[in-house]
């Protein structure tokens, strides 16, 4: 019994460090530096609506998205006024995905992002705090701050970039829901992709 | 001659040669071909090789008709990886796309025992290394040709990872000859060997109880010599979110598994039973148990858990309390609100007693419900909870009872004791006040019986397989519940401050209280059709007319002021007037009333009446089956129907889906349906099962408070 009672303990400090969101709550707060030098926060974009793309530009599931144009297309659909889009790459310095301001400069032109800009999360601490485990991983933030979509990019888990003009864009439907002062249908789903490497 | 056997002649000697070499061609032929396995295909990535993949298969000769394995082989680079059928926090599992000749046919990928990988990030996820059979079933036509070959082709599509992630696909494909008798192949012992290490889909060979504490479910496993090793691997459904599984050992053998999601949830325990890694398919569910050793036809994947007996006697209280919340119960409260105000202002001690009265009433209804079900065990009658509702002719009894309070309250009549004179009218209304008191304890009580709510479902079921002496603290303990509040509105008398006062309104409010009651009496009449139709309704309401006028005779007549002759008549008057119309209208009328059968389904949910013989051809063929146990007088029932089940959106999944939806109407008395009832240890309803199409052995059974979203959800669950 003891031995249970301390297990338990344990599992509930280690499930206290990774601590996950909550729809309906306000999104964790953060400071990061984006690819020109920049410092951003999340408080910094109140009474916008905020969305927040993990990225890795390694890993083939958000390959499927650039390479074809559609993460550009859809970050440039999205990007106005009132919506904030904001790219965050939570690898570790020597790991996939991890690029110098530099070459991300370079990287960013090139591919031509339409993003409203590529955030540098190397030690992990914000990605720890959304519990991003895929890249693509999405978030979506209303002006007031509470986080009203978290998850998977689209309803199709694969590589194939094919599938994206049959799939369901939850970001594109929260977007579309919240905006027109809807309540977001589907708030919460499975995210799919390459694990974030920390 | 040698060099050019095409042109040799049959009377040539170089003919033989020929044919002797042909001979030894064909044997070569055949030699390699059963020899060697179709080529493999490799993903090189940067000039290494990640995966190979090749399909491997169990027959070397396939007989038409007869279902053999196919195995797609992947063999992957040391350090790198490919995914389980539920990947994890990240990755995609492996897919094959078949292209099989006409008449063909291929099942899901079965999936050998993972391993899961902690990433950095707590990220983890399941999968293979080193080298993995993936197992098909392929089922061939019975119209093949032996004599024949078939090519199975398709395309097989993964994700290998290591610390980054590179997709891969490769077109596999086997030709296999058709004989007319099967040939087992040399790859089959590796297909086989790959077999031990798929699931299986019966009762793991040790107890594994499931409970929920806080958002984990949590199993333990009492090991057994020789059980190693314990692991669990999630299946979630959907967008069903889940933990990662902890197995933690306690000590004494046992290991407990824990996962923070919620019920039910699919996964697979694997465990090292001497010596061999074996696993078995379960739905982590908490429920009513019935252990491994005991049940041989255990329709549960995982035996969930029994309570432990102070969590059961506390559900039992606050079902008890929750017991007055009930849409049955409601309208009586206001009889016993009407009591506790005439006692208000009375000396405190009376008071309590009153309270003590009316709980003594609960008692004495509970305590002897769980007297006769105790006999009842006793006597080997199948026995169920509310089974008196089943009887027509009570409901009309209650029905009568019901009426006639619903009368007094109007003012038709007024209860008085005979004999009792009006100077000692405290103790009249003491006396009247205890055995009322207590007569209304009883009758919230009996009203209550067809209102499982959700506490009781678990509490009752858990009581039912009990000795005798739990099943009688069981019902003390709901019965305390539902006495609970009256016992202390009465104790702290203080607090009946805050009832009102007594006064003209009261007349007005006791007046008023009648149409709670006749509205009970409604509802008693809608049961009374289900189970007797129109006609019943018919000869019930003609009696009661009879009841009535009688009630008025007495009321009118009897008077405290009028002569013993007169009091004599009218009594005379009365009981003739109620016992003729009892004779006419229930001895020759409500007794041959029949409901009609077969009830048009309103909802357009093609309901089919159950049988459990219709239940087991339908599981037999695979399909998915969807059992709502229902009742007429069972309002948490109705409300679920009406609420989560007849809704557009479940009736279209249900159609989409070909789940074949069975109504087992438990309104009338079913041996059928109460066996199958008891089968999963429910003795009363509601009460709703899904079977996914072809695990008839994993059955998912849904909470008695339904919504919509429970109900799609599960039906999701069943494809």
């Amino acid at each position: 019994m003891k031995l249970h009672h301390v297990a338990t303990a344990l599992l509930f400090t280690a499930t206290m460090a990774i601590a996950s969101p909550e729809i309906g709550k306000p999104a964790p707060a953060f400071t990061l530096t984006d690819s020109n030098g920049k410092s951003h926060s999340l408080s910094d974009f109140k009474g916008k609506f905020v969305v927040l793309e993990w990225v890795n530009f390694g890993c083939p599931f958000v390959k499927k998205f650039y390479d074809s144009g559609e993460m550009q297309k859809l970050q440039a659909a999205h990007t106005g006024k009132d919506v904030v889009w904001l790219s965050i790459c939570s690898s570790a310095e020597g790991k996939q995905g991890h690029h110098t301001p530099a070459e991300l400069q370079a990287k960013l032109e090139s591919i031509g992002y339409k993003g409203t800009g590529y955030l540098i999360d190397a030690d992990g601490t914000v990605g720890k705090s959304y519990n991003a485990r895929t890249t693509p991983e999405m978030f979506v933030i209303n002006p007031e701050g509470v986080l009203i979509y978290k998850g998977a990019i689209d309803d199709k888990p694969s590589t194939d970039s094919a599938d994206i003009a049959s799939a369901r864009n939850f970001v594109a439907a929260a977007l579309g829901e919240a905006t027109s002062g809807q309540a977001v249908t589907t708030a919460e789903t499975k995210p799919y992709g390459c694990s974030v490497k920390y | 001659m040698p060099g050019n056997p095409t042109f040799c002649y049959s009377a040539d000697p170089c003919y033989r040669r020929l044919m002797s070499k042909s001979w030894l061609a064909i044997l070569a032929v055949t030699i390699i071909l059963c020899g060697t396995p179709s080529a493999s295909v490799a993903q090189v990535v940067d000039g290494k090789t990640l995966v190979q993949a090749e399909l491997i298969s169990s027959a070397s000769a396939i007989a038409p008709g007869e279902t053999f394995y196919v195995g797609l082989k992947l063999t992957m680079a040391p350090g790198w990886h490919t995914y389980w059928e539920y990947s994890g926090d990240a990755g995609i599992p492996t897919k094959i796309k078949w292209d099989l000749p006409p008449g063909f046919g291929a099942g899901p990928i079965e999936w050998p025992i993972p391993k899961a990988k902690l990433e950095p990030g707590d990220i983890e996820v399941y999968g293979y290394s080193g080298e993995v059979v993936l197992l098909i079933a392929i089922q061939p036509p019975a119209d093949l040709t032996p004599g024949t070959e078939v090519t199975l082709r398709g395309v097989a599509s993964w994700l290998v990872c290591e610390e980054i992630c590179i997709p891969g696909s490769a077109k596999v494909e086997i030709t296999l000859p058709v004989a007319a008798t099967a040939v087992a192949s040399a790859a089959g012992k590796i297909i086989a060997d790959w077999q031990t290490r798929v699931p299986s889909a019966e009762p793991p060979p040790y107890n594994v109880t499931w409970s929920k504490s806080g958002d984990s479910l949590t199993a333990r496993v009492r090991s057994v010599a020789g059980v190693e090793n314990v692991r669990f691997f999630p299946l979630p459904s959907g967008n069903q979110s889940v933990g990662h599984p902890r197995v933690s050992g306690s000590g004494d053998g046992a290991s407990t598994i824990s996962v923070t999601a919620a019920s039910p949830l699919r996964g697979v325990i694997a465990a090292v039973v001497n010596g061999q890694d074996r696993s078995w398919l379960v739905v982590a569910e908490p429920g009513i148990a019935e252990t491994a050793e005991t049940s041989s036809d255990a329709s549960l994947g995982v035996i969930a858990t029994l309570p432990p007996l102070w969590q059961a006697l506390l559900f039992g209280f606050l079902g008890g309390i929750i017991l007055n919340l009930m849409p049955c119960v409601l309208p009586v409260i206001s009889l016993k609100v009407f009591g506790f105000i005439r006692q208000a202002g009375d000396d405190p001690r009376q008071i309590f007693l009153h309270g003590l009265a009316f709980s003594s009433g609960i008692f004495f209804w509970f305590l002897g419900l769980g007297a006769v079900i105790v006999a009842l065990k006793a006597s080997g009658t199948e026995v169920t909870w509310a089974f008196q509702f089943q009887n027509p002719m009570f409901i009309l009894v209650i029905a009568a009872v019901v009426f006639v309070f619903a009368l007094n309250l109007c003012g038709v009549f007024e209860l008085t004791l005979p004999g009792k004179a009006v100077g000692t009218m405290s103790d009249l209304s003491g006396k009247e006040g205890f055995s009322g008191s207590f007569f209304q304890g009883v009758f919230a009580t009996l009203l209550a019986t067809p209102c499982t709510g959700p506490f009781l479902g678990t509490a009752l079921g858990f009581a039912f397989s009990q000795p005798g002496g739990v099943v009688m603290a069981m019902f003390g303990s709901i019965a305390l519940g539902m006495a609970s509040p009256y016992l202390l509105l009465s104790a702290r008398p203080g607090w009946m401050k805050f009832l009102p006062k007594p006064g003209a309104w009261m007349e007005k409010l006791k007046q008023f209280m009648a149409f709670p009651l006749f509205a009970t009496l409604l509802w008693l009449l809608s049961i009374l059709g289900g189970q007797k139709g129109i006609d019943g309704i018919l000869w019930t309401a003609a009696f009661l007319l009879s009841l009535g006028l009688a009630v008025w005779i007495y009321g009118a007549f009897c008077g405290p002021l009028s002569s013993v002759r007169t009091r004599v008549l009218a009594i005379a008057c009365a009981l003739g007037v109620a016992l003729g119309g009892g004779w006419f209208f229930i001895g020759s009328g409500f007794l041959t009333a029949t409901a009609q059968s077969g009830a048009v389904s309103k909802d357009g949910i093609p309901w089919q009446p159950f049988s459990q013989a219709l239940v087991d051809e339908l599981l037999a063929e695979g399909k998915p089956v969807f059992i709502d146990f229902t009742a007429d007088w069972c309002i948490t029932c109705k409300f679920n129907e009406r609420t989560a089940i007849n809704t557009p959106a479940v009736r279209a999944l249900i159609a989409e889906l070909g789940v074949v939806p069975i109504k087992a109407d438990w309104t009338n008395s079913n041996p059928e349906i109460t066996a199958a009832l008891k089968a999963f240890g429910r003795v009363g309803v509601p009460f709703y099962v899904i079977y996914p199409a072809g695990r008839a052995n994993e059955p998912i059974t849904l909470p008695e408070l339904l919504t919509e979203s429970i109900v799609i959800e599960a039906l999701k669950m069943s494809r």
